[in-house]
């Protein structure tokens, strides 16, 4: 499903990654760790084609960054749902209207729209925030909308930056409990953090990283 | 498609003061085109339609008979391009030119002899002209033993037509220039309009926006501000013409010959809405991902 071989990214002078390289099935869900610019975000955003990587081959869900041309990136991202770690919400729509966003770029009917936006509504719990601006939901709840979005539109992967970063347990735990959900349905995940309790016990696959080095891969 | 047009009516409500500033600006920009259209228009209407175009004098030698004379006439007045013919004598000619002497006539006194040519007046037909068969039949005349010489009345006015191309090219500059005015108007409200939804634009694409997708509704949003600037220059040329057609007609009738084609009007907006697009176009340019 993804695969990274020898891949490095440098910025400026920072090897945000170093010659990385290892595999991921479909339907694993799998955790990046490692300390605090370890380079797990900028693993994510390689997956997502943010970022191009200045050395080595990614090869995601058929295609590889070799010989992908700029054209395609737009259809190849519809494939991938990101959680992204500032949420990227636009402040001046509705929650409704974020999450119909991801499919009306995809150019789905707006009957299409409604019934898929609710269900991703139903699977987060926040059927009754559907006409809230993002101002006015909590971070928790923001980072749930977040996470609709991302999945509205039925990806093969979806990453996560950080999607406990400033939540208290209780939240966080709700959280990982719709990732388990989304899981279940097929959908291979990656999670960045650099909280341990999240995986402590879990038995899920983790990878773990220091100073742009992948230095273990922990099968669960 | 629908959705891109939403986007772009939201825009423009949404940033309605931006855009009234351009519409006008842009109305003002295809205003001052009309007028240019107009007057074109006009001036050409005017000289097509010149009596002068529409007359050929042939002036005759001096010793040509009257059986040479009935030979041409009859010649001439079956040529299709001919409406009529008119013989005019040499008396003829000379009590002509006293006449239009009036109080001067007297500088004619002491002639004993009339220097004047006798002439044929040949008046064309304003239907189906053309210049070239004129000229080919002009050829002929000149040709011909008892011809002395012939005058058209169209080279007499060298002048208008030198103006005429003048203010052609004058026009062809005043419209290039404020086509590529109204462009660079639509370049920076659009590139303004980009930069204020550069995060909003950032977002789309990570979701997975084509570039099309992203592009539409500033194409949409750069035509819409130039077709309505174009019905506010149309409006404004016609409002104008409706003016001048009211108030001045009478002091000076030549301006009541003026006419505004409807096809202009309408064609402001249209066009206003091609520059609208072009500019916005340039605006976005290359869109990275
Ligand atoms: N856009 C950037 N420009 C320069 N340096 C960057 C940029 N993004 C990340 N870095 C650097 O790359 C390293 C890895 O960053 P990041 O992937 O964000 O780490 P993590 O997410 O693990 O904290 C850090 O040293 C960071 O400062
Ligand atoms: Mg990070």
């Amino acid at each position: 499903m993804i695969g990274f071989k020898d891949v490095t990214r440098i910025y400026d002078n920072i090897t945000a990654l170093r010659k990385v390289s290892f595999g991921i099935e479909k339907g694993e869900f799998v955790y990046i760790t490692g300390p605090s610019g370890a380079g797990k975000s900028t693993l994510l955003k390689l997956i997502y084609l943010a970022e191009k990587p200045d050395e080595g081959t990614i090869s995601i869900a058929g295609w590889d960054t070799d010989t992908l041309k700029e054209s395609s990136i737009p259809y190849l991202r519809r494939n991938i749902g990101v959680v992204f770690q500032d949420f990227k919400l636009l402040a001046n729509r509705t929650v409704y209207d974020n999450i119909a966003l991801a499919l009306r770029i995809r150019g789905y009917g707006e009957t299409e729209i409604k019934e898929r936006v609710h269900d991703a509504l139903k699977l987060v719990g926040l059927r009754h925030k559907t006409d809230s601006f993002p101002a006015a939901l909590s971070g928790g709840e923001q980072q749930r909308i977040t996470i609709a979005r991302a999945i509205v539109g039925d990806p093969t992967v979806l990453l996560a930056d950080e999607p406990t970063g400033n939540l208290d347990v209780d939240n966080a735990a709700g959280i990982m409990k719709i990732f388990k959900e989304i899981n279940a349905r097929g959908t291979t995940i990656l999670i960045a953090t650099h909280n341990r309790e999240l995986f402590r016990n879990t038995g899920l696959r983790v990878l773990w990283f220091d100073s742009g080095n992948l230095v273990a891969d922990e099968e669960g | 498609m629908l959705y891109s047009i939403r986007l772009a009516l939201k825009s423009l409500w949404f940033e309605k003061w931006i855009h009234m500033l351009t519409v006008v600006t842009i109305g003002v920009g295809l205003f001052v085109l009309g007028l240019v259209f107009f007057a074109l228009y006009n001036i050409e209407g005017v000289a097509s339609r010149l009596p002068e175009r529409f007359s050929v004098t042939v002036f005759l030698s001096d010793r040509t008979g009257e059986r040479e004379i009935d030979q041409l006439k009859a010649r001439l007045s079956r040529d299709p391009i001919v409406e009529s013919v008119k013989f005019i004598s040499k008396d003829e000619a000379l009590v002509e030119l006293r006449s239009s002497l009036k109080d001067a006539a007297y500088i004619l006194e002491g002639l004993d002899e009339n220097p004047l040519f006798p002439s044929l007046e040949i008046r064309l037909k304003e239907n189906g002209f053309d210049r070239k068969r004129v000229e080919a039949l002009i050829d002929e005349l000149r040709r011909l033993r008892s011809v002395d010489d012939v005058v058209y009345g169209e080279d007499l006015l060298g002048t208008i037509y030198t103006i005429r191309s003048g203010v052609k090219t004058l026009s062809a500059g005043v419209i290039l220039l404020f086509s590529m005015a109204i462009v660079f108007v639509c370049y920076s409200t659009v590139k303004i309009l980009f930069y204020r939804r550069k995060e909003e634009i950032e977002i789309f694409k990570l979701l997975g926006a084509t570039r099309a997708f992203i592009r539409m509704p500033f194409l949409i949003e750069g035509g819409t501000l130039g077709f309505m600037g174009g019905l506010l220059g149309g409006a404004g040329t016609y409002g104008l013409y409706r003016f001048i057609n009211g108030l001045v007609v009478t002091d000076f009738p030549m301006l009541g010959e003026m006419q505004l084609p409807l096809g202009l009007v309408a064609a402001l907006p249209l066009g206003g809405a091609v520059l609208g697009i072009i500019g916005s176009t340039i605006a976005l340019g290359r869109l990275k991902f």
